[in-house]
């Protein structure tokens, strides 16, 4: 009872805190955007250890972060040869392979109409399907390496993309469209000065879902059949072992390496897109 | 507008139906030849298509092999027999419904919040799309033991969660976005009107972010059905359209997993027509040009 | 909440022949393996005891162990490896009976990928299942002085599917079958027996005992549980021994319950009859003597990549206690 009644308070404690803080001028520097979330994250671990630990959970259902931060530290060579098993062979080699395809098959689509209207109803209806299920199949025809991950991970992100892309293509403005026709600006020069850029936008939103969607898409994967390495591997064998200490592990890996994917392309993107009003301060 | 769609679809569509067919031929000779092999006989080209095209496990079965499969668990049963993939369909249908409207409500909430209160935005948003790269089908069987110790036995509920875990976060990034795409010229405009935080809200940010709403709620009804797919797997393995995938799989029966695969992309298509059709609706009302 | 009241409702009208509910928790998707409960749920042989079972079907995921921790389950099957482990970490599982006296666990090899005896395994990619079953491989590997890191001179360890797709596509040279399922599935897909090579675990020492039911210890300490148990248990071996006999209806009451209509009758008959074979030794009786056999295969190979278990078993992993009453 004692440690459900002090996790409560301390994470109260915390919010008030944060309230001042996000107030404050500190509040609008870097640093303290950082401390704010950071504080938040480190409330929502000891809340969750007040109620494991005030519920008595059995670890073999919920173990607490006490009991995980240490497994972490155990198992550093073991969680590093799954991320890049899993992260870098699997997720980022299809990320890539994918939203390149997506960027070139939306500047080519884009040239033609014919093409334009024949593909962009069937990429809206392909992106909407549950690609997860075709992990399986695909599993079987590229075998049980990454290749197959990566292959799963492509699927997933190139038709968001495509769509999205395609979509910022025909986001420019009449009157933009106007002005460069004024200039007399050739093709390239319309799609580089114009088109491109005011794609961003839509581009960036793409990206970060299908960052998630890879990183997903790369760990369902290796439910249907593996090596014996890879994020997904450990994930359904230690829940089969019960090791849940391990399982939360690389859990935390994975979240932490798909944030940072995520903060890369947000960090891209601001650069990139600095012009839009979702980017003002 | 639609016969002048009408003719690039087919075009694209057959040029699909033609590379399908040529897989199947291709990924299934494989298996043709090594089975000649072992009986220590010889095929030819020309007997080996036709054995392609009915294989009772094939690698890629060839389309009109799943639409028969398709039409078996459509047609050939009656639609509340267990058989049937209308009423697995209904099952994953329910599901993702629950979790949609779980996913939007949670979504819709946390960027009004969001937008709202700076501390929101600073604690809540990065946990939010931390949130999203950790792996779901993780916490699904966590999901359902979980929810099992508090007493909730609904097959349901675990299902629902799961969607809405998937859904709600397009829902909240399109909203945050849209929240804020009134620009400093219009926000100015309403403070020199004196209008209050709420009256800001319902009448420039709330309508201005709408279309941003509706494309993310294509994507979230697209989420929330993969959510539930994922969640039929686990909980398991009972009914919906996941089930039947994973039956079809274990059990080496390819042909239950393709058409299964494809009654859930028919059931995507609805979704995103709908989905789509009340946007069209709500943008004519909202005085949108069509 | 409504089920309080029902709950609530009955106990108020309890009368000596009340209902007890019994909630079994199974170690996979509803088939022929699980037959014997099927049976005596649809021919009422658990009525008969007085007793109201649900039976809650698995998954890939779900780990009954787990779900018995959380309350989601009075008795759990499982393999016996996966229950000692469970034991180990802290969940005091205790095996009540044993209706699988032998194994289906198998070992089958394309005969033209060369393999075929054991000592043509150095180099193979082998395909194994993981989620609690890979430990018997592990401890024939270390039996055969095989490493399993892919290392040179040991063998390539792949997690497979729940399938024989890695066999029939020819990315493992070996995959773990069920003599009642996959193998079947192998047959099925035009491979004829002869164009195998198939090991037994049994036959290569380490065998373990399978499909055995499972509840934990404090509860045994409840002389009315033990009771429930002997009841569930007793109506279970009838539900077994009826599905023994009549393998093509006990085929038919699997496909009747299969929620997800996508099982095959043949299939199920197929199953069916060969899991027959495996519990046709068994009254419900655990013989220490397997018990023995498996803990001893278990530690033979204890290593970091394996941790089964690193010791013998403490306290009651098995009782009698049950089947006692039952048989009586």
């Amino acid at each position: 009872m004692i440690w459900l009644v002090g996790a409560v308070l301390v994470w109260l404690g915390a919010w008030a805190l944060n309230v001042r803080l996000a107030a404050s001028a500190f509040g609008r520097t870097r640093a303290g955007r950082l401390a704010v979330a950071t504080l938040f994250g480190i409330t929502l671990l000891v809340l969750w250890e007040g109620l494991v630990r005030g519920l008595a959970v059995s670890p073999i259902i919920l173990p607490g972060p006490s009991v995980i931060g240490p497994k972490i530290a155990a198992s550093l060579p073991t969680l590093w040869a799954d991320f890049v098993q899993t992260v870098v062979k699997g997720a980022l080699s299809g990320f890539a392979i994918g939203t390149a395809a997506a960027f070139v098959a939306a500047i080519a689509i884009d040239r033609s109409p014919f093409l334009q209207k024949g593909l962009l109803p069937i990429g809206n209806f392909v992106s909407a399907l549950p690609i997860v299920g075709l992990a399986p199949v695909l599993v079987m025809w590229f075998g049980f390496d990454w290749h197959s991950k990566a292959a799963v991970v492509v699927v997933m992100v190139f038709f968001p993309l495509l769509v999205n892309m395609v979509a910022g293509l025909q986001a420019t403005d009449p009157l933009h469209r106007d002005l460069m026709a004024t200039y007399s600006a050739s093709y390239p020069q319309r799609l580089m000065k114009l088109r491109l850029p005011a794609a961003m936008p839509f581009f960036f939103n793409g990206l970060k879902i299908a960052a998630t969607l890879a990183l997903i898409g790369a760990i369902v994967a290796e439910f249907f059949g593996s090596p014996i390495v890879g994020m997904g591997f450990r994930i359904s064998t230690e829940v089969g072992r019960l090791g849940l200490d391990m399982v939360w592990a690389t859990i935390a890996v994975a979240a932490l390496s798909g944030s940072a994917l995520y903060g890369l392309i947000a960090l891209i993107e601001s650069r990139v897109t600095f012009w839009h009003p979702s980017q003002r301060k | 507008m639609m016969t002048d769609r009408a003719l690039p679809v087919l075009t694209v569509l057959l040029a699909i139906f033609a590379l399908w067919y040529a897989a199947a031929v291709w990924m299934n000779a494989k298996w043709v030849y090594d089975q000649a092999s072992r009986a220590g006989t010889t095929v030819t080209l020309a007997e080996v298509i036709p054995q392609t095209m009915a294989q009772p496990r094939p690698l890629l079965p060839p389309p009109h092999q799943v639409a028969t499969e398709l039409w078996k668990g459509v047609a050939a049963q009656a639609v509340t027999s267990k058989r049937s993939l209308v009423y697995h369909g209904y099952v994953t249908f329910r599901g993702t419904m629950m979790g949609f409207a779980l996913g939007i409500a949670l979504g819709v909430g946390l960027a009004m919040a969001i937008v709202r209160f700076r501390v929101m935005e600073l604690s809540v948003m990065p946990w939010a799309i931390i949130s999203q790269t950790i792996p779901i089908v993780a916490l699904a069987p966590m999901i359902l033991t979980v929810s099992n110790q508090m007493g909730i036995d609904n097959r349901e509920v675990p299902k629902a969660i799961i969607s809405a875990y998937l859904s709600f976060f397009p829902v909240l990034v399109s909203m945050v976005k849209g929240l804020r795409s009134p620009d400093q010229m219009q926000l100015d405009l309403l403070s020199t009107y004196g209008a209050s935080q709420g009256q800001t809200f319902w009448k420039l940010r709330l309508p201005a972010s709408m279309p941003y709403f509706f494309a993310s709620l294509k994507v979230a009804i697209a989420a929330a059905l993969v959510g539930t797919i994922i969640g039929e797997l686990p909980t398991g393995a009972i009914e919906g359209l996941g089930a039947r995938m994973l039956i079809g799989s274990q059990f080496g029966e390819p042909l239950i997993m393709w058409a299964a695969l494809f009654a859930a992309a028919i059931l995507a298509g609805g979704l995103i027509v709908i989905v789509g059709l009340i946007e069209r609706m709500a943008r004519a009302r909202m005085g949108a040009p069509a | 909440m409504k089920k309080f009241l029902t709950a609530a409702a009955l106990a108020s009208l309890a009368t000596s022949a009340q209902a007890e509910d019994v909630t079994l928790q199974l170690k996979w998707v509803t088939q022929a393996q699980f037959a014997g409960y099927y049976v005596a749920k649809d021919k009422g042989f658990y009525e008969e005891e007085g007793l109201t079972v649900t039976i809650k079907p698995g998954g890939p995921d779900i780990a009954p162990e787990q779900v018995i921790a959380g309350g989601g389950a009075d008795i759990i099957t499982t393999w016996m490896p996966a229950a000692l482990a469970a034991r180990e970490r802290g969940l005091p599982l205790v095996n009540i009976a044993q209706p699988f006296k032998e194994g289906g666990l198998k070992f089958t090899c394309l005969k033209d990928s060369g393999v075929e005896t054991t000592a043509d395994f150095p180099g193979r990619t082998l395909g194994v299942w993981f989620f609690g079953n890979e430990y018997p491989f592990y401890a024939w590997m270390a039996k055969l002085g095989l490493n399993t890191d892919g290392a040179e001179g040991g063998v390539t360890v792949l997690k497979q599917a729940f399938n024989v797709d890695a066999l029939l596509q020819k990315q493992a040279d070996c995959i773990s079958v069920m003599s009642y399922n996959e193998y079947g599935q192998v047959i099925d897909a035009g491979i004829s027996e002869d164009q195998l090579v198939t090991f037994t675990y049994k036959d290569e020492g380490v065998g373990v005992l399978e499909d055995g039911l499972y509840v934990l210890e404090d509860r045994l300490a409840d002389p009315a549980f033990v009771e429930t148990m002997a009841k569930f248990v007793r109506a279970s071996m009838k539900g077994w021994k009826y599905a023994e006999a009549n393998p093509d209806e006990a085929a038919e009451i699997i496909v009747e319950n299969d929620e997800s209509g996508a099982q095959r009758l043949e299939h199920q008959q197929y199953m069916m009859s060969e899991v027959a074979k495996l519990t046709a030794g068994s009254d419900g009786k655990l013989d220490p003597a397997d018990f023995d056999q498996t803990v001893a295969t278990l530690l033979a190979a204890v290593s970091p990549d394996n941790p089964a278990i690193t010791k013998a078993p403490e306290g009651m992993a098995w009782t009698h206690a049950v089947t006692d009453i039952a048989l009586k």
